[in-house]
C-alpha cells in the first residue's frame, strides 16, 4: 500500500488550509454562493435535498484499517453513524454540515484521505481492480499506475477546468472488474507478444443520457509513455469538447462526432509534438511507487486448507459463503474475501460505523491490513489465508456483512436517489430493497445464480442501471416515479449496453416485474446459462411478453 | 388549492428550512403558506436569494391540502420536508405527528418538481 | 484602466497598463492596443509598422496555433476566459510558453478570480486583469499556498517526483 512522504503530505495539509480560509470566508459572508459553490464542489462537498454531502475519495478503492476506522470515526462523529460506498469506490456522508467540513477534511488528512477531486469538471477519483495486488490473473499491479495518475492529476493546473468530468479506470486482468469500458478513459494492461508491458487505451465511455462503450484508441502503449500520453487526451479534450451544452461535453461526444480513428490521430499527433521528459515519471520514481505495492508477509502455505475444507462439509451456510464470496488467491493458501453490503433489506452500499470497525479489525488481523471497494458497493478483504477463512465469516455474519451473495441477484447496485440526490428524479433505494427481500432465501437466489441488477434514480446513471443485466431508471412522470426497465446490460469484459423492456412501470410493479423476468429466465434457460446469455440468446420478445403480458 | 411555499436550504448545516414571516424555520408544518397569486410570495423569495449568510438557493414551491393539513406538491419535495424513505429514524419525520402524517400520505403530484419558477432560477 | 496585477515570478504587483484593449468595431486609439485576433491578421503589419506594440486578444474556441510565427513580434498575448470553468486557455498558455517558447506577456481576461492564481501561474500566465476585485496581495496569497506540485508545467517548479530524487 501506498504510503504517503512529506511531499504528499504537505500537499493536502495546504489544502486543508485552503479549504478552512475559504469555508471561513463564505460563513462570514464575504464570499457568494456563486463563488464559494465551485470551490466546495471541488472539495466534495454538495448541498443536496436534506444536508450537506460530502464525497471522500478512496483512491483505487484502497483502503487500510487505520483509514477506514478513521471514516467509522467520521462518520460517527460528524454524520448520523453511517456512510454510503459509491459505484465510484467513493464514500459519501449524507448529512454533513458546512461548519464541520474544513474539520472532517483535517481528520481525513491524519489517514491520508481527501475529498479531492471528487467533483467539478476535472479528472476525477480513479477507480482500479479491486482485487489487485491479490488476483491471479493479472499481469501488474495495476495500483502501481493508478497512484502514478493519482498524482499527476492532483491539481492538474491545465485539466482542472475541462467540458466536463473526467473519470478513468485501470486493470491488468483479463477479467473486468473496473467496468473499463464506460470510462472516459479505461486502461488495461496486458503484455504484448515481445513480453513487453504495456496499456490498451480506451477512450470515449460512458453511460448518463448518451451511453457508449469506450473505442480503443491504441492497442499498445508501453507503460513508461502513461502520462504523457494522458496529457495528449486531456488536452485534444480540453481544447476540442463541447462547452456549449452539459448534456454533449463529455469526451464521449467528441470521440464519437470525430469517429475514434480521426480522434486518434489527433492524440498521436499532439503526442509526437510534446517534449515527454518531464511529463512521464522517471524510472526512479515508478520503482518507488511500485516498491510501495510489493507483497508482503504472505507465508508458504499448502494450496489446501483442512480448516477451510471442513467449515465447508460441516456448515451449509459457510460452504454457501464460500462459494459465493470467497476467490481464489494468486498466493497458495490464501484467498480474497467478500464483504457483502447488500444484505436483503439494508441500503445497498451502506455500512455503519460499527460495521467499518468490524472490517478494519478483520483487516488488521487476517488482511494485511487491507481493505478495498468494489465499484458494485462491496467491501473486499484482499489477503485471507483459508484458514482463517471460517473465523473471518463468523466475525461477518455476526455483524451483517456474510450475505452469500455476490454477483446475484440481491447484490443490487443502487445509487442514492431520491431519497438524498438534488438531482434525482424518483427513489432506486427502496426499489432495491423491495427486489432483495424478494430474493432473500439464498437457497433462491442461488437458483436463478449470477444476475446483475443496478438501478439510478435518474439519466446520470450513477447507478450504471445501462449495464446491468437489469438496469432499472428512475423517471419522473408528473411528478410520480416510474422505472423504466432495460435487459441485457453488462459493465465487464463483455459490455454492452441495455435495451429498452417497455413503458415505465410504476414503483409497486417493479419488484412483480423483476420477479417475471426472472421466471421467463428460469423457463428459458439452457444448461449453464446465465440470465444474461439466454437474454443474449432469445433476445427481447419472451422477457417483454412476461411482463406486459396484462397491459394488452 | 394550490398554494406557495417558499424553501431553501440553511448555508451552514445544509438543513431544508421553510420561511415563515421573516425567519426560517425546520418544520414544513410552520411553513407561511400564500395564495397562488400572492406577490409577496415573490418579494419574499427575492429578499431570500439576495441576502449572503442565512441560506442557499431560495425557491417556491407548490403545495396542496392533504389530510386536512398541506404538504408540498410535489414527491421531491415531500422528501426534502420528511426525510428519506430507507431511514425513517432519519431527518424531520423522525419527530412523528399529525403533520408528518399528512406529508407521508399526500398524493395527486401534478407538476414534475413542484419548483415554481423553475426557468428564472437558471 | 482596469488593474493589471502581473507575476514576477516570485510575488505579484500592481501595474500600469500601457494598453488599450480595442474591439472590433472601434476606432485605433493612439499608443499600445490590444486588439482581436482577426483584427491582428488584417491590420497588423500596418499597425506594427507605426512603431507601436501590439498585443493580441486570443478568444477560447480560436487555436493559439494561429500567432505561431507573429509570436517574436507581439508584446501581449491576452487570453480570453468567458466563464471560469471554461479552461481552454490553460491548454493555451502551456502551448505558447512550452511548444512556442512565447516570452512576451500572456495575460488572463474575462472571467479571472483570484482563486484561480496558482493554475494560471503555473500554465505560464503572467498578467492578470481580475474580475472580482481581487488585488496583488490576493494573488500572491492564492499563488503561495501550496508547496509543492505534482506535475511539471509552464512554470520553474520542480515536480515532486523531481524533488524526491534530491
Ligand atoms: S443517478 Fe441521478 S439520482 Fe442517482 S445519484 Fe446519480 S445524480 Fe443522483
Amino acid at each position: 500500500m501506498y504510503r504517503y512522504d512529506e511531499i504528499d503530505r504537505a500537499i493536502l495539509t495546504d489544502r486543508v488550509a485552503e479549504f478552512r480560509e475559504q469555508a471561513t470566508r463564505r460563513l462570514a459572508g464575504l464570499i457568494t454562493e456563486d463563488q464559494f459553490k465551485p470551490i466546495r464542489l471541488m472539495n466534495g462537498l454538495y448541498l443536496q435535498l436534506h444536508a450537506y454531502m460530502l464525497r471522500i475519495a478512496i483512491p483505487y478503492g484502497a483502503l487500510t484499517s487505520a483509514k477506514l476506522r478513521k471514516l467509522a470515526y467520521i462518520a460517527r462523529t460528524y454524520d448520523k453513524g453511517y456512510g454510503h460506498f459509491t459505484t465510484r469506490t467513493n464514500l459519501q456522508l449524507h448529512w454533513i454540515k458546512l461548519r464541520d467540513a474544513p474539520d472532517i477534511l483535517e481528520h481525513l488528512a491524519e489517514v491520508e484521505l481527501h475529498s479531492i477531486q471528487t467533483s467539478g469538471n476535472c479528472i476525477r477519483n480513479l477507480t482500479a481492480d479491486p482485487h489487485a495486488g491479490a488476483t491471479a490473473d493479472e499481469v501488474d499491479d495495476p495500483r502501481v499506475w493508478a497512484e502514478a495518475i493519482r498524482q499527476w492529476s492532483t491539481f492538474h493546473p491545465e485539466f482542472s477546468f475541462l467540458p466536463r468530468k473526467f473519470k478513468i479506470a485501470v486493470t491488468a486482468a483479463a477479467t473486468d472488474r473496473a467496468a473499463i469500458k464506460v470510462y472516459d478513459i479505461g486502461l488495461r494492461l496486458h503484455r504484448a507478444e515481445d513480453g513487453e508491458l504495456g496499456f490498451e487505451v480506451l477512450v470515449g465511455g460512458g453511460l448518463g443520457r448518451t451511453p457508449y462503450l469506450g473505442s480503443t484508441i491504441r492497442k499498445h502503449l508501453p507503460t513508461r509513455h502513461l502520462l504523457s500520453y494522458l496529457q495528449a487526451i486531456l488536452r485534444v479534450y480540453n481544447r476540442a469538447g463541447r462547452r456549449d451544452n452539459a448534456w454533449k461535453a463529455r469526451i464521449k461526444i467528441l470521440v464519437s462526432s470525430l469517429g475514434a480513428e480521426e480522434f486518434a490521430r489527433q492524440v498521436e499527433e499532439e503526442w509526437e509534438r510534446e517534449p515527454r521528459d518531464g511529463v512521464d515519471l522517471p524510472d526512479e520514481e515508478l520503482a518507488r511507487i511500485r516498491a510501495a505495492f510489493a507483497p508482503q508477509g504472505f507465508e508458504t502455505l499448502p494450496p489446501v486448507s483442512a480448516a477451510f475444507q471442513s467449515a465447508k462439509a460441516n456448515d451449509r451456510a459457510f460452504a454457501r459463503f464460500a462459494r459465493h464470496n470467497v476467490k481464489p488467491h494468486k498466493v497458495p493458501g490464501y484467498a480474497i474475501v467478500d464483504v457483502s453490503l447488500k444484505a436483503p433489506g439494508e441500503t445497498p452500499g451502506d455500512c455503519s460505523a460499527d460495521q467499518m470497525d468490524v472490517v478494519a479489525d478483520l483487516a488488521e488481523r487476517f488482511s494485511h491490513d487491507e481493505v478495498r471497494v468494489s465499484y458494485e458497493q462491496n467491501l473486499i478483504l484482499p489477503h485471507v489465508k483459508l484458514d482463517d477463512v471460517p473465523q473471518v465469516y463468523a466475525e461477518l455474519e455476526a455483524a451483517g456483512l456474510a450475505t452469500p451473495n455476490i454477483g446475484l441477484i440481491s447484490d443490487i447496485i443502487a445509487c442514492p436517489g431520491l431519497d438524498y440526490c438534488a438531482l434525482a428524479n424518483a427513489r432506486a433505494i427502496p426499489i432495491a430493497q423491495d427486489i432483495a427481500k424478494r430474493f432473500a432465501d439464498p437457497e433462491r437466489a442461488e437458483v436463478v445464480g449470477e444476475l446483475k441488477i443496478k438501478i439510478s434514480g435518474c439519466i446520470n446513471a450513477c447507478g450504471h442501471h445501462h449495464v446491468g443485466h437489469i438496469g432499472i431508471l428512475g423517471v419522473d412522470k408528473k411528478g410520480e416515479e416510474f422505472y423504466q426497465l432495460t435487459l441485457g446490460g453488462s459493465g465487464a469484459e463483455d459490455a454492452e449496453v441495455g435495451k429498452m423492456l417497455g413503458p415505465a412501470l410504476p414503483a409497486d410493479k417493479v419488484a412483480d416485474a423483476v420477479e417475471q423476468l426472472v421466471e421467463v429466465y428460469m423457463r428459458e434457460r439452457a444448461e449453464g446459462e446465465r440470465f444474461l446469455d439466454t437474454f443474449r440468446r432469445t433476445g427481447m420478445s419472451p422477457f417483454k411478453e412476461a411482463v406486459y403480458a396484462d397491459a394488452r | 388549492m394550490t398554494m406557495k411555499a417558499l424553501t431553501a436550504n440553511r448555508l451552514d448545516d445544509g438543513e431544508a428550512v421553510f420561511w415563515m414571516g421573516g425567519r426560517w424555520v425546520d418544520r414544513f408544518a410552520e411553513a407561511q403558506l400564500w395564495g397562488d397569486q400572492d406577490p409577496d410570495a415573490d418579494a419574499a423569495e427575492a429578499h431570500a436569494k439576495s441576502e449572503l449568510t442565512q441560506v442557499v438557493d431560495a425557491y417556491l414551491i407548490d403545495v396542496i391540502e392533504s389530510e386536512g393539513g398541506y404538504a408540498p406538491l410535489s414527491y421531491r419535495e415531500r422528501v426534502r420536508a420528511m426525510g428519506p424513505t430507507n431511514k425513517l429514524e432519519h431527518g424531520k419525520q423522525a419527530e412523528g405527528g399529525a403533520s408528518i402524517e399528512a406529508l407521508v400520505h399526500a398524493h395527486g403530484a401534478a407538476r414534475s418538481t413542484g419548483r415554481v419558477n423553475l426557468i428564472k432560477r437558471k | 484602466m482596469p488593474t493589471l496585477v502581473k507575476w514576477t515570478g516570485a510575488d505579484a504587483e500592481l501595474a500600469e497598463d500601457p494598453f488599450t484593449a480595442v474591439d472590433d468595431d472601434q476606432t485605433l486609439p493612439r499608443g499600445d492596443v490590444i486588439i482581436s485576433l482577426t483584427r491582428f491578421q488584417a491590420e497588423g503589419e500596418q499597425l506594427l509598422s507605426e512603431g507601436r506594440k501590439i498585443g493580441v486578444r486570443v478568444e477560447a474556441d480560436e487555436a493559439v496555433e494561429a500567432l505561431a510565427y507573429d509570436l517574436p513580434r507581439i508584446a501581449v498575448v491576452a487570453l480570453v476566459f468567458p466563464k471560469f470553468r471554461d479552461g481552454r486557455a490553460y491548454s493555451a498558455a502551456r502551448l505558447l510558453r512550452q511548444r512556442f517558447g512565447y516570452e512576451g506577456q500572456v495575460r488572463a481576461v474575462g472571467d479571472v478570480l483570484r482563486e484561480q492564481a496558482h493554475f494560471m501561474i503555473r500554465c505560464g500566465f503572467d498578467a492578470f486583469e481580475p474580475a472580482d476585485g481581487s488585488g496583488p496581495t490576493d494573488w500572491a496569497h492564492v499563488a503561495a499556498r501550496f508547496r509543492h506540485v505534482y506535475q511539471r508545467a509552464a512554470d520553474d517548479r520542480t515536480p515532486a517526483f523531481l524533488e524526491r530524487q534530491g
